[in-house]
């Protein structure tokens, strides 16, 4: 007798997971005949997992796959976001590869999941897999319109600079597992936090950062970001800016985040000496946070492509959310995770207008926006919003997720109150060029009025874009409650793990 | 039983050496190659730990990170192929229409 409950207990934790890929699986088939037929197929997967996700969540629960992989709030909470990026994306798809409707869809889930399999990852091993996962299927992605020249450029960048820091990645990996002797993110994060520094240590410390910096584009490691967003077929170019992204913050969350939560925590418990040992090490996060906010927004200003301008301001955006690393609290993880969700719709709406534009054959220079608001008044607005958000501009939601960022870094002994100057600043010089594509629209005289029509499944993703930006800016309070239970169970849980890990090594003398 | 530090220096100067290739090499493929000898110096390393611990942890890290290395690379020489049919070069060099 098979035991069906028993399996579908066992699974639970990688449900969503399981329903991307059985998607996945089942797409090329349906691409076969009909590639609107799996569009719709793959949001309604999408939406499928969400459902189920949400639920897991709202029920509360929790659950371990073999060690390997967790559900919990957390990985609940940026499955969420990275499923709505894979709607998002399939909406405005339909453009693309019309020969590989069924391919293209079922790398699309494929890296879903492997970014979702980053969130769940327990263990170092399934952290690489997932890992690898979402970046394979990413350079294929990439490298999808195959007979433009542009867009196998891009490929072999992503492809390079991706391989490398993979490679980084795995040998700091194995120097860690060579002084931790694990393979559990838990158990690593607590051998790095009580011992001390030795040339091993920082030369692991330093290619694992290396590595992880070119995923999440932070100088100088961003160089290939606008290279292979200009190339790439625009969908592709958002979900790495609004997917990709996110996932290599998660990683540095789960390595370096907890590193500093851990250390401040033994240094409450234990050893007040500890905290000492992480110092440099988040001064290094706060200059690199710095450099990459200022570069991001100065070079963003000359720029004259819409996705190379955007693909700057990505970068500007790694910078402002690596504060969370330097201030390394609960509050900061909660704000930063508001910030993602945030940034999904912003940027996410931006990039779905320049896609929903180019497919009406408009080009991808901002000087080609000249008279937008006159040719399609709609979509012209939809993009001024897009842009205010992306700016900080209030009442928008940008603005609302930009003051918790940046309000968690003010902190009672003042360490960060640099970093967070050189932030505001930088959001007054991002101003410029976002307003700059605002004017090209409203004030600058096009040479034609013809009217552009955007097809309907653009027009949802945009619509979608811009009542998020809207309503989660002026009524913020659900979504950040929701960010905060987040980073409370997942750091709540860390903590309580620590303290039972630790008693456990050094029992309390009684 | 051989040192262990003798199997980190060797797989140090592997990853030093694919490194330097990786940045001063132009051709797409040995570039790719290089990659491939960085992801075996940190094989090097887990295989070398692990013949010094009980657990199989890393033996199964090794495992499984060459068949993922084996995957990267079939994805990249499709790339690296298609860009040579669009351009017929494979010098990476050659890649400038994308810049600043």
């Amino acid at each position: 007798m098979v035991d069906i409950m028993g399996f579908i207990d066992y699974v639970t934790p990688l449900a969503p997971h399981l329903i991307l890929i059985i998607a996945a699986l089942v797409a090329p088939a349906i691409g076969m005949k009909s590639g609107k037929a799996t569009e719709v197929f793959m949001i309604i997967a999408g939406v499928f997992a969400m459902i189920v996700t949400g639920y897991l969540m709202w029920t509360g629960y929790v659950g371990e796959f073999e060690g390997l992989y967790q559900f919990n709030t957390f990985t609940g909470l940026m499955s969420l976001l990275f499923l709505s990026v894979f709607i998002l994306v399939a909406m405005m798809s339909s453009a693309e590869g019309r020969k590989h409707h069924g391919e293209y869809f079922a790398l699309l889930a494929v890296s879903t999941v492997g970014m979702m399999l980053v969130c769940a990852a327990e263990d170092m091993i399934s952290l690489f897999v997932g890992l690898e996962l979402a970046n394979i299927t990413a350079f294929a992605l990439v490298a999808f319109k195959k007979n433009d020249p542009r867009s196998s450029e891009a490929a072999v960048k992503f492809l390079i600079t991706s391989g490398l820091s993979t490679a980084l990645f795995l040998y700091g990996m194995s120097l860690v597992y060579g002084f931790t002797g694990s393979m559990s993110i838990n158990e690593i994060i607590y051998h790095m936090a009580v011992t001390d520094p030795s040339v091993s240590y920082m030369v692991a410390i330093v290619v694992l950062i290396a590595g992880f910096a070119f995923k999440i584009s932070v100088i100088p490691f961003h160089a290939w970001v606008p290279d292979v967003y200009e190339g790439a077929p625009t969908p592709v170019s958002t979900f790495l800016a609004i997917g990709s992204k996110k996932m290599g913050f998660v990683v540095f969350f789960k390595l370096f985040l907890l590193l500093f939560i851990a250390v401040h925590f033994l240094s409450q418990i234990d050893d007040p000496t500890a905290a000492m040992r992480i110092h440099e090490l988040q001064w290094v996060f706060g200059m690199l946070a710095a450099g990459t906010m200022i570069v991001g927004n100065v070079v963003a200003i000359s720029q004259t492509s819409i996705k190379r301008m955007l693909a700057y301001s990505t970068i500007a955006q790694s910078g402002y959310l690596m504060i969370v690393l330097c201030v390394g609290t609960e509050y900061a993880m909660a704000t930063g995770l508001f910030y993602m969700i945030v940034h999904v719709f912003m940027k996410g709406g931006a990039f779905i207008v320049v896609a929903a534009l180019a497919a009406r054959g408009l080009g991808e220079n901002i000087s080609d926006y000249k008279g937008l608001s006159k040719r399609a008044p709609l979509v012209a607005f939809a993009m001024l919003l897009f842009m205010f958000a992306l700016a900080g501009i209030p009442p928008l939601a940008g603005f609302t997720a930009k003051f918790f960022l940046f309000s968690s870094a003010v902190t009672p002994d003042g360490t960060w109150i640099w970093l967070v100057a050189v932030a505001v600043i930088n959001s007054a010089i991002s101003l410029y060029y976002y307003a700059k594509v605002v004017k090209t629209m409203y004030v600058d005289k096009g040479t034609t009025s013809e009217r552009i029509r955007i097809s309907g499944s653009f027009k949802l993703a945009i619509a979608i874009c811009a009542i998020g930006t809207i309503i989660i800016g002026l009524y913020p309070g659900p979504v950040l409650e929701i960010c905060e239970a987040a980073a409370n169970a997942y750091i709540g849980g860390f903590k309580e793990w620590l303290f039972d890990f630790h008693s456990e090594l050094f029992p309390p003398i009684p | 039983m051989i040192p262990i530090e003798l199997f980190l220096l060797l797989s140090a100067v592997l990853f030093s050496i694919g490194l330097l290739g990786v940045l001063v090499r132009s051709n797409g493929i040995v570039i790719l190659m290089c990659i491939e000898i960085m992801l075996n110096a940190a094989n090097i390393n887990f295989i070398a730990f692990a013949s010094h611990s009980p657990e199989p942890l890393a033996q199964i890290f090794v495992i499984v990170s060459i068949a993922v290395a084996a995957a990267e690379v079939g994805v990249g020489i499709a790339i690296l192929l298609r860009a040579y049919k669009v351009r017929k070069s494979t010098n990476i060099d050659d890649l400038t229409t994308l810049r600043w």
